[in-house]
């Protein structure tokens, strides 16, 4: 008896959350008259899967989806790199100033992000960068995710030195250490960092707004809004859209969910 | 015995030099530069028109005309102020934050928690609740913001067509009964000075299931022996609940806590898709009002900066505070 409620929590819970991407596809589906008629259904009579056709020629949408894909790729792949070895060198070297400059690293952690937008602005301004996706991109690559390099730092600290001193003793730099032991053994690590900030930055809205103008540059999430404000004429075309924009979250989501349950848990020790 | 093995410069450099030149170049420098450039005045555009005004960002923003009597159809906040302040538009963007802040932080948190005792049950098929639970979290951006608009259409949304329903179903009880009920007409939500906040609180939990996660996380540490221990001295399940998992989790409550906080005060990307003429400024929240500043013009650097700085030293405060209240409330094992 217990269990049968529990079940029934669950599952109308589960409606509760999936309710706004039922009702989003529902009127995807439907020619304009019927979204606006106060004739209600639970799945349209006549699915009208020209919609989706429809809203992706109505703007370049596939060339926002493109935008997106390289911005998100390119600045995934340089935070992963700069800040997993910045991690390599604050957990296995010695040096002098570490223990400095890593109390600097927790400063900065604490900083928010939003107090270098107008600093950045006015440099990638002056560098000549608006309108590019440098600044979009850049940032990832001189490790400005300082959480991700704290997070690499306290995994490579946790493996035993006794795996890389054996390399070490045979010669091997600590680059061939880094690439071929720590990183491969830091799985989970590395692909919650990458679902984290890929996800950052496929819906990051303040840096493609502020720095982008040209439309054809536009990430989907500046080219939505550009459905979005000419909304009302064809929100069936807005929410068909809308919709095609989750999927490449979904599919990392799924791809990856087998680690990152895991990851998400070690992320928050 | 320290982990770490010594090591030429060269090695240490090349692996180091994208954080050094990251944090000195894109950090510690545009922290300077953002205090600095918060006591001029300054549009953005020639480096010669940069003027040193002192303080006087903070002042006219925090400025308030005492000598005025506050009208019946002024805020009722400025009455807190006493006067009437000369940049509304910030006071209005922080009771707006602060409105929203304090509705969608504690909602937010109580659901998550709720959602993940339902979830922390040793039963089949959880794990597909889970990912449907945590999926909007991972989804919550400009098209999502999309969907929950199209979803609070006042005239063909779904949540007022339930609403449209239900009041039906009420009047026509009543009127078996002999009842006389007043006419009603259904909200305007993201199209009205007082729905819009409802809305986005609303829309808001719907992206709870990162902080779900993290208390399911929590929920699964606790120790079963502590459970074990108090069925034996009798306590029943609320008990157990305050008694046990409370203070067992009460790590994971003080981080998402701040989190939510932090991010709450920060959030630009609801109000941003959202903010509609009809509003009347109800969703003006702190960070849309620092990108119209500098962003728009005419862009104000110098005062965007101020307001900047007044975010950092808020985000402080609240965090310092939630972190010294803490000791009262949150348990840590010792080991």
């Amino acid at each position: 008896m217990r269990t049968l409620l529990q079940y029934l929590g669950l599952i109308l819970v589960a409606i509760l959350v999936g309710m706004p991407v039922w009702w989003a596809i529902n009127t995807s589906l439907q020619p304009l008259e019927s979204v606006y008629s106060s004739h209600f259904q639970i799945w349209p009579d006549h699915p009208q899967w020209s919609n989706y056709t429809d809203a992706v020629s109505r703007l370049p949408f596939l060339r926002f989806l493109f935008n997106s894909l390289i911005i998100t790729t390119t600045a995934v792949f340089g935070t992963v790199l700069s800040t997993s070895m910045a991690g390599y060198v604050f957990a296995r070297l010695r040096w002098t100033g570490r223990s400095w400059c890593f109390g600097i690293l927790m400063g900065t952690l604490l900083i928010p992000s939003q107090v270098y937008l107008i600093p950045h602005f006015l440099m990638f301004e002056r560098l000549g960068w608006l309108n590019t996706y440098k600044p979009l991109i850049v940032p990832g690559f001189l490790a400005m995710d300082v959480f991700y390099v704290f997070l690499f730092r306290q995994f490579f600290r946790s493996v035993p030195l006794a795996y890389t001193e054996a390399a070490l003793v045979d010669g091997a730099t600590h680059w061939t250490i880094y690439r071929r032991i720590l990183l491969p053994m830091s799985k989970p690590v590395v692909i919650t960092v990458i679902v984290m900030n890929a996800v950052f930055h496929w819906q990051d809205l303040m840096t493609p707004l502020i720095y982008l103008n040209d439309i054809e540059k536009f990430p989907l999430a500046l080219g939505l809004r550009m459905y979005q404000t000419m909304d009302g004429d064809w929100v069936n075309h807005l929410m068909a859209a809308s919709l095609l924009s989750l999927i490449p979250v979904t599919l990392l989501f799924f791809l990856t969910q087998r680690y990152l349950m895991r990851g998400l848990v070690l992320t928050e020790k | 015995m320290s982990t770490a093995q010594t090591t030429s410069t060269g090695t240490f450099l090349k692996f180091l030099s994208p954080w050094l030149v990251g944090t000195s170049v894109l950090v510690l420098l545009p922290v300077i530069a953002s205090l600095v450039l918060s006591f001029t005045s300054w549009d953005g555009l020639s480096i010669h028109d940069i003027h040193w005004v002192g303080s006087a960002n903070y002042r006219q923003i925090f400025e308030v005309d005492s000598s005025r009597e506050v009208g019946p159809n002024d805020p009722w906040y400025w009455r807190l102020l006493g006067g009437i302040p000369k940049d509304a538009q910030f006071y209005k963007s922080v009771y707006n934050t602060t409105i929203f802040a304090v509705f969608a932080v504690p909602l937010g948190l109580a659901a998550a928690l709720g959602l993940a005792l339902l979830l922390n049950q040793p039963l089949r098929g959880i794990s597909a609740f889970r990912t449907i639970y945590y999926l909007p979290y991972i989804l919550s951006g400009v098209g999502t913001i999309l969907l929950w608009q199209w979803l609070f259409n006042p005239d063909v949304g779904l949540i007022n067509l339930f609403l449209k329903y239900l009041v039906t179903l009420w009047t026509w009880t009543s009127g078996l009964f002999g009842h006389q009920t007043s006419p009603w007409s259904p909200p305007a939500w993201l199209y009205s000075p007082q729905g819009c906040k409802p809305a986005v609180i609303l829309m808001n939990l719907w992206g709870m299931g990162g902080a779900m996660l993290i208390f399911l996380a929590a929920l699964q540490n606790v120790p079963p022996h502590l459970y074990a221990a108090a069925q034996l001295d009798g306590a029943n399940r609320r008990q157990k609940f305050r008694c046990i998992t409370l203070p067992q989790i009460s790590p994971a409550i003080l981080f998402n806590l701040i989190a939510g906080l932090s991010g709450a005060v920060r959030s630009f990307k609801i109000p941003y898709v959202l903010q509609h003429w009809s509003q009347n400024d109800g969703l003006l929240f702190y960070m849309l009002y620092v990108y119209r500043s500098a962003f728009e013009s005419p862009a104000r650097i110098g005062y965007a900066s101020a307001l900047i700085w007044i975010l950092f030293v808020v985000l402080f405060v609240l965090t310092a505070l939630t972190l010294l209240t803490s000791r009262r409330w949150v348990h840590y094992e010792v080991r």
